[in-house]
């Protein structure tokens, strides 16, 4: 029953903080090389996600990471004090058509619900939740 | 990320090796660019071999993106081959294997990529 949590300002130079408490929490908590390498994408597109969409000019939200581990599953919960926000509302990306079209919106959160067993968002107290679990072999 | 070009007849070789993550996405984008779309003449066909490639977000994924469509408009053919399996992940779970075509290796990759047809 291991929590382990860091918190950083949601500034795209400080992903590489997070994702060294993530690599350390992970090996702590004992995932293998592929568990951490999901877990590190997570991070990635949800941090990145907050940074690109719930800054406001001069105002950056205090995001902070936790990762917990119990016997069946791992769980990482991103929260942010930023603007109310649900990822998982994102449409999934057409992949198909973006060969010859402009943009491709919301493949990282579209990753993010195939690489995971569960995700679920909440609003709690003026802070965007979101928690990631995977579940554990065997 | 470093990255390696490795020319075989009228073929590039992209080697990329490292973490393709938001960081070192644009420089890759850029890359490939120059590669598809610089002063010289473009290659037949560009291959990026994923042997040294451990990890791709979706900033890496736009990057492919992004690359496959200038090989498009130059008609240079553009494929992918050894993927690692995290990495391999990343494209079928994303639907871009369907897209762009990815080999096993680079023998079959440079054996089944057409020049000039992407």
């Amino acid at each position: 029953m291991t929590a382990r949590r860091a918190a950083v300002p949601a500034d795209a130079a400080q992903l590489s903080v997070l994702m060294r408490f993530l690599q350390e929490s992970a090996t702590a908590v004992g995932l293998d090389a592929a568990q951490v390498s999901t877990f590190e994408l997570a991070l990635e597109e949800i941090f990145m996600n907050i940074v690109m969409h719930g800054s406001r000019p001069g105002i950056a939200p205090r995001v902070e990471v936790s990762l917990h581990r119990d016997a069946e599953s791992v769980t990482m919960t991103v929260e942010d004090d930023g603007p109310e926000f649900d990822p998982l509302s994102l449409p999934p990306p057409d992949v198909m058509a973006s060969l010859a079209d402009q943009r491709v919106g919301g493949l990282g959160v579209f990753l993010v619900r195939k690489m995971m067993d569960s995700v679920r968002y909440a609003r709690i107290a003026g802070r965007n939740q979101l928690r990631m679990s995977k579940h554990l072999g065997g | 990320m470093n990255l390696r070009i490795e020319t075989i007849g009228e073929v590039s070789c992209v080697v990329p090796v490292g973490r393709l993550d938001f960081d070192a996405a644009p420089g890759f984008q850029e890359a490939l660019e120059r590669l598809l779309g610089g002063a010289g003449k473009p290659p037949a066909a560009v291959i990026i071999d994923g042997t040294g490639l451990e990890y791709v977000s979706s900033a890496g994924l736009r990057a492919f993106l992004l690359g496959a469509r200038a090989a498009q408009r130059s008609g240079v053919a553009f494929a992918l081959c050894a993927l690692q399996p995290a990495v391999r992940e990343v494209f079928e779970l994303s639907g871009f294997s369907r897209i762009i075509p990815v080999h096993a290796d680079r023998a079959s990759a440079l054996a089944q990529t057409q020049p000039g047809r992407a």
